[in-house]
């Protein structure tokens, strides 16, 4: 029997007013699979991004997350993902604690599931005894760090992580980057978008290249390299680009 | 049902903080303080009756007309001097509010049916309300002078004739008429009554409808401003709860907010009311009852109905308000409208009766679903329930409108796409 992909993408477009955000792009994630859109700003990756995680209505096109159409099943689609924005914030008022498990009890349906959600976010994000001060007192780096926690806690199907390791300082987005490869490894999917490409050449397995809302080109980071006679990923980008 | 309380104990923890609790506590202590002040002040000036009398005549009548203003509560200084100018300086120095000068002659002049004049001297030394005591206690006095006088005169001159029949030929029997009941007390009694039991009822709607309204496009603002929408809606919650749990908060705290506003403005209002209000309420029970100016039970159902309802239409209207919102700064301006919306029936409510205004502008009045609480009052005292009703059906209504409204903008992507455009790009 053929599993569902994690992720299906076809001819998506969307519109906001004049202004053709994505112009049809298409493309899949595989379960397990680890799944980056790479392009300059404004080329169109959080606008994908935002309608995987049934944020925003598409256009046009077709977005199915392991099956379940995003336009059709929006509330199916919010129990299996977990989406990461780029400049996420959390509520200041609350501590590290208290945002967790306001968090974890909008996906728990067991007391139990609740209390490994939250063991799992204070490993995930070490923040230690932080975790019982408010939010509003926390760095840049160590807000994100929770939110990371929190998109993993609930160890989602397919995880959106819009520039996951933005704000975060080498040491961190290392430990990020390795945190997200191992819960791949665990079975989880990943859709991401980043500036950053040695970071996108580290985590993924393929790599979609998206300029103006096109996908130009997608791929293995060996096979772009090559098929573009690069050494480095930024460079594929450049050509491509151009 | 355990999602939707999850949100709102969150919203509640968010609404609820110390920048919300600070400024209200000092609020309310400001009112109270205040309230104290002003009461304090006003019991002073109403109980200082003191006044000086400089008698030139030095008569059996002036000194008489004297004894019967202390008979009559005043705290007379009788001063002497040789010029009313050293005198009117003794009264500055003593700070006492006026003078009143018998002339020499007063006597005489009465006994000779010649009108006499009485100089009096008010030394004004504020303007603010309770200053205002002094100027009523000349204005008194002198009117006691010339009832004392006038009392004499009429004994004198018509021996064993009824003073009280001259001087009041005429007792009016009043009897006031509300629909199909009557009952035998003054107008202004009732009228009185009436305002000193229902002054509370438009302010305490004021409070919380503008709190209620401010609470949710606050809410909404703050969740745009800080980017935890984003993450919130693309959880397993549905959206309309996250909408009610954004309204059941911000209705529990405008609620909480309002009455402990009103705690601090009753303390306030009863500082400077204390004492008119007992004079005014005094044996007016029976006379209300005969007159069917008595809130039923069922008429506080519907004042509650009445109420809920317009701070629903608040909640529901703010919420849409607060999807234009992309900060906190731009929800103040976005809130602005809408108070002035619920500020014109809450005036126009105070000071004038509905009905008396032209048609349009009635009509229009009617169409504010916030109006129709400030209406129901009255109306339900003159037992007008017909009307009270088509009100909150029609808030009822208006309210079903704005919330589709409203959960068709949470539950598309317009929600973090909106945003009002207030100046040309």
């Amino acid at each position: 029997m053929l599993l569902k992909q994690a992720l299906l993408i076809e001819n998506l477009k969307k519109s906001f007013g004049n202004n053709e955000a994505l112009k049809g792009i298409s493309l899949s994630v595989e379960p397990n699979e680890i799944f980056a859109l790479i392009g300059p700003n404004g080329a169109g990756k959080t606008t994908a991004l935002r309608i995987v995680a049934a944020l925003l209505t598409p256009s046009g096109g077709r977005v199915e997350v392991f099956g379940n159409n995003v336009r059709e099943r929006p509330d199916r689609v919010r129990e299996i993902i977990s989406y990461l924005p780029e400049e996420a914030g959390a509520y200041k008022n609350l501590t590290g604690n208290g945002y967790l498990r306001f968090m974890g009890e909008l996906f728990a349906t067991q007391r139990r599931e609740l209390d490994d959600f939250l063991q799992r976010a204070r490993d995930i994000c070490g923040l230690g005894d932080r975790l019982n001060d408010k939010i509003g007192t926390y760095s840049k780096g160590m807000v994100r760090k929770l939110l990371l926690a929190r998109a993993l806690m609930t160890r989602p199907r397919l995880a959106i992580l819009d520039e996951p390791t933005s704000g975060l300082d080498v040491i961190n987005a290392l430990e990020v980057r390795n945190l997200i490869k191992g819960f791949a490894r665990e079975g989880m999917s990943v859709f991401l978008s980043s500036h950053n490409m040695l970071e996108i050449e580290y985590l993924s397995d393929r790599v979609g290249i998206i300029h103006q809302g096109i996908i130009y080109d997608m791929g293995t980071p060996e096979e772009l390299k090559g098929k573009y006679g690069s050494s480095n990923l930024e460079e594929v980008f450049a050509e491509v680009a151009r | 049902m355990r999602k939707f309380i999850v949100l709102v104990k969150k919203e509640i923890k968010e609404l609820l903080t110390l920048q919300v609790i600070v400024p209200m506590l000092i609020a309310v202590l400001a009112f109270i303080l205040i309230g104290n002040i002003i009461g304090s002040e006003a019991r002073r000036a109403m109980e200082a009756q003191d006044i000086a009398v400089l008698d030139q005549d030095n008569s059996p009548v002036s000194q008489q007309a004297i004894d019967f203003l202390r008979i009559n509560q005043f705290q007379v200084q009788e001063l002497a001097g040789p010029t009313v100018q050293g005198v009117i300086e003794e009264v500055k120095e003593r700070e006492l509010g006026g003078l009143i000068v018998i002339p020499e002659g007063f006597s005489s002049g009465l006994a000779a049916h010649e009108p006499q004049e009485i100089q009096t001297y008010t030394v004004l030394r504020s303007f603010a309300m309770t200053g205002s005591a002094g100027v009523e206690a000349i204005s008194g006095a002198v009117g006691l002078i010339n009832e004392f006088v006038s009392t004499q005169l009429i004994t004198r001159e018509i021996p064993g004739v009824s003073i009280g029949l001259l001087k009041n030929p005429i007792h009016p029997r009043d009897i006031v008429i509300i629909g199909d009941n009557q009952a035998q007390v003054h107008p202004s009694m009732v009228m009185g009554f009436i305002t000193s039991q229902t002054i509370f009822i438009p302010i305490i709607l004021f409070f919380v409808i503008i709190f209620a309204a401010q609470m949710i496009v606050a809410s909404v603002a703050t969740e745009k401003e800080n980017k935890t929408l984003e993450t919130l809606l693309t959880t397993p919650v549905s959206r309309s709860s996250l909408v009610s749990s954004k309204m059941v908060a911000a209705g529990i705290i405008a609620l909480l907010v309002s009455l402990v506003y009103m705690v601090g403005f009753s303390y306030y209002m009863g500082g400077i009311m204390e004492g008119v209000g007992g004079q005014i309420t005094a044996g007016m029970g029976e006379a209300m009852v005969e007159l069917g100016l008595v809130l039923h039970l069922s008429s506080y159902v519907f004042l509650g109905l009445s109420v809920f309802f317009a701070i629903l239409c608040a909640l529901a209207i703010a919420l849409i308000l607060g999807s234009f919102a992309q900060d906190l700064k731009s929800a103040q301006g976005l809130i602005a409208p809408m108070t002035f919306l619920i500020m014109i029936p809450y005036i126009l409510a105070l000071f004038l009766d509905m009905t008396t205004l032209t048609p349009v502008i009635r009509y229009l009045i009617y169409a504010i679903p916030f109006a129709h609480p400030f209406m129901a009052v009255p109306n339900l005292f003159l037992q007008n329930y017909n009307f009270v009703l088509a009100g909150i059906i029609y808030q009822g209504v208006v309210f079903v409108i704005f919330v589709l409204i409203a959960a068709r903008i949470y539950s598309s992507d317009r929600v973090l796409t909106m945003k009002l455009k207030l100046r040309k790009s």
